[in-house]
């Protein structure tokens, strides 16, 4: 329908009509009827055109005649005038001689008599064709013609290009059928025109008026023709413009139709495997879920440890660096990255100035986690009466008794965020289980290590706090180790509240209990499963017997259920391996909270103080400067990074590692662009 | 005491920041639920951090020594 749309407007052009610049509102107008219309209007052209065609090369055919008869009755009267002025000559000359001319006149009769039986042609001729058309015609008779040319003063139109040309007419006398055909060949090749007459003048004049009559006729046929055309053209150009509005609509909905369909066929390949996953960040989030996502893309709806790393992976960091002065320095740093965001992100850094600019929100939480953990664990001096209320007393630093008062407080603490952290893995794993309604997940993986960790952990985490409670001077090391090496003996010295014996026999038998449990029933319940699955399937292959690719299917669907119990129980052996063992080493490497801020005290005392003490102006400008190389080559570049390692595995191994997968992939929206990268690789 | 007031002081900040959040960063109940999950992880975090530095000093078990001429 476009196509015809461009036909009318080329016709429409040619006509020199406008299309209709309005276009009227027939709000009815339907795509069906209007193909039909335009299929219609089309073939109705078209058919003009051809008939117009036509009636003019037959218009022009005739004016040729006609010009060709005029000459040729001019030529034949002048022959005819000269013939008879030459009779009247001889026969005077005969009246004067007598009787002696008499054979003579007789003599001429028999002339006479050949002329008539002599042939002729005529037609129209290129006037530049004319003087060599004239010699060959010559050359092949022999010179055993008679050729006559007459010039037509105005161009003719030729029947065959439809160009003015200017043209010559010709007669030409011949004898014998030998000489004619030649002559009918040459006036093929120069492209000749050629006309029957009869050499009878009043037969001439009879064809001249018909012709006349002919001509006349044809021009008020073309003229009419040409009326009609118009108005036909005229007409499409009135609806032109809404024609083409509402086939461009079409076509609109039609590729947008189109995309549709491409929809539908990606939901139906989304039952064939697991959805790709995407999580919706912004510029703050997106680095902290890129720190989630370098441990492993989450599964499908998957519970996002993101949310939580937002806040939990800068507090673990600010544990271990936790000094407010050089939280300063970070937080000065990450500002100015951010300050300058919109000029960094459109400029080309480098690989470390680009993960810090990447990462400067991060950069930002740690520093102000810093500076809050520095305040509240700044050292000092404990008072006898009361408790510092904010921190550590400041009194306490430079005593003999500040490390070993620091040392312990710091490993307690890094019992009790570690046993916090992973709880909360746990807790995690809950919701995930239950998200998905998985009741084997709850109740033989969730409950079970919930009570394996708390059994333990979680009560060397209760005992910490009672006995800073209490001030008890037991020793937790020894308590923990003979609840397991002689769980019955008495506590002695040891002991911090009435009871205690026996809640700890009971949280070891907890802890006993809570490991086979994990192991055993899962995969025995997942066997169970899938023998229920397989009966039903066998059920379904019974009453399909009959159809065939319905069996096939149900083939194909039990190969993919095939059940290994063997690798499922070792599965979950490691699996229950891996977190019992894990979660003493993860305990364990809580200690790494310990780090950071011996090495501030050591530059602090030793560098700048130890130059001040010398009361000497050169001494203390290298003893700054030193201190400030150190302060930025040692502690922010190199110690930061490292409680950044050190907080990016704890968060790994102690919370991610508790309840996620991470088995999943990323969704990546479809480009061509992307296929074109593809295929050039 | 001091623990127990020092604690409901957290309380309330977590709360004031909570209610901050969802007034000034009104973003649809996705966002908000969110910003609120956000908050009081921080709060606890904080919280945690200051708690086990003050247990740990409300009774020491190391006798401190005022001053090394003793």
């Amino acid at each position: 329908m476009a196509r015809r749309l461009r036909l009318f407007k080329e016709q429409m052009t040619k006509a020199g009509v406008s299309p209709s610049m309005w276009s009227t509102r027939d709000d009815h107008f339907d795509l069906e009827h209007l193909e039909v219309k335009l299929e219609e209007l089309e073939a109705e052209l078209l058919e003009i055109n051809a008939n117009n065609e036509k009636l003019q090369h037959t218009y022009n055919e005739l004016l040729e005649y006609k010009l060709v008869l005029e000459k040729v009755g001019e030529l034949f009267s002048s022959a005819k005038n000269k013939a008879v002025a030459h009779q009247k000559e001889l026969e005077f000359q005969t009246t004067v001689e007598g009787s002696i001319d008499s054979p003579l006149l007789l003599e001429q009769e028999e002339t006479t008599t050949k002329q008539i039986k002599l042939g002729f042609i005529g037609g129209l001729v290129h006037r530049e064709k004319s003087i060599p058309f004239e010699r060959i015609i010559f050359r092949a008779a022999r010179g055993n013609l008679f050729l006559k040319q007459g010039v037509i003063e105005h161009p003719v139109l030729d029947p065959l290009s439809g160009e003015m040309v200017h043209k010559n007419v010709f007669v030409v006398f011949y004898s014998g059928e030998r000489v004619k055909s030649k002559i009918l060949k040459i006036c093929d090749a120069f492209g000749a025109n050629r006309y029957a007459f009869s050499n009878d003048s009043s037969k001439q004049f009879q064809t001249i008026r018909e012709v006349s009559g002919r001509i006349s006729e044809l021009k008020a046929t073309i003229d009419a023709a040409l009326i009609h055309r118009s108005t036909l053209l005229q007409t499409i150009g009135y609806h032109h413009g809404q024609w083409r509005l509402l086939i461009h609509k079409v076509l609109q909905r039609a590729t947008m139709d189109c995309s549709s369909q491409v929809v539908a066929i990606f939901q139906v390949l989304e039952t064939t495997e697991s959805p790709p996953t995407y999580f919706c960040t912004n510029k703050f989030t997106s680095s902290f879920q890129e720190i989630v996502d370098a441990y492993g893309i989450a599964k499908y709806q998957e519970a996002n440890p993101g949310v939580y790393t937002v806040v939990t992976f800068p507090f673990l960091f600010a544990v271990m660096f936790g000094d407010w002065g050089h939280g300063i320095c970070l937080l000065l740093a990450a500002l100015y990255l951010m300050i300058r965001e919109r000029k960094f992100a459109s400029q080309k850094l480098g690989d470390i100035m680009e993960m810090a600019f990447g990462g400067r929100y991060i950069i930002m939480m740690m520093a102000l986690f810093s500076i809050y953990t520095g305040d509240a664990s700044t050292t000092g001096f404990i008072k006898v009466r009361s408790t510092y209320p904010f921190g550590v007393d400041p009194k306490c630093h430079g005593t003999r008794s500040e490390l070993p008062f620091l040392n312990s407080l710091k490993m307690k603490m890094s019992i009790l965020l570690g046993v916090s952290q992973m709880n909360l893995g746990i807790i995690m794993s809950y919701f995930n289980a239950k998200y998905f309604k998985n009741n084997i997940n709850i109740w033989y993986q969730f409950v079970p290590q919930i009570i394996f960790l708390n059994s333990l952990f979680g009560y060397l985490s209760l005992l910490i706090i009672i006995k800073w409670s209490t001030g008890s001077q037991a020793d937790l090391y020894h308590l923990m180790i003979y609840t397991f090496l002689s769980p019955t003996d008495d506590l002695g010295e040891n002991q911090l509240f009435v009871g205690q014996k026996l809640l700890q026999l009971v949280l070891l038998l907890l802890a006993v209990v809570a490991v086979p449990w994990m192991l055993l029933p899962k995969p025995f319940l997942l066997k169970k499963q899938h023998q229920e699955r397989h009966q039903g399937q066998s059920y379904d292959l019974l009453c399909g017997t009959d159809d065939t690719l319905e069996s096939e299917s149900q083939s194909i669907a039990h190969d993919h259920d095939e059940f290994d119990f063997s690798e499922v129980f070792v599965h979950q052996l490691i699996h229950t391996i891996e977190f019992v063992l894990g979660a003493v080493s993860n305990t364990a490497s809580s200690l790494r909270f310990l780090a950071h801020s011996e090495l501030s005290s050591v530059f602090y005392d030793k560098v700048l103080l130890l130059a001040w003490g010398y009361n000497n102006t050169i001494v203390l400008i290298i003893g700054i400067f030193v201190f400030i190389c150190a302060t930025v080559g040692v502690l922010l570049l190199m110690e930061s990074p490292s409680a950044f390692l050190h907080a990016l595995r704890l968060h790994w191994v102690e919370y991610q590692n508790k309840f996620y997968e991470g088995d999943g992939y990323k969704f990546f929206p479809f480009s061509f662009t992307l296929l074109t990268d593809e295929d050039e690789l | 005491m001091g623990f127990s007031v020092t604690t409901l002081v957290f309380a309330v900040i977590g709360i004031v920041a909570s209610l901050s959040t969802r007034i000034c960063f009104n973003r649809g109940p996705s966002a908000n639920l969110f910003h609120l999950t956000l908050v009081l992880t921080a709060t606890t975090c904080c919280w945690m951090m200051w708690a086990i530095v003050y247990l740990a000093q409300m009774k020491p078990l190391i006798v401190p020594i005022l001053s090394e001429g003793e």
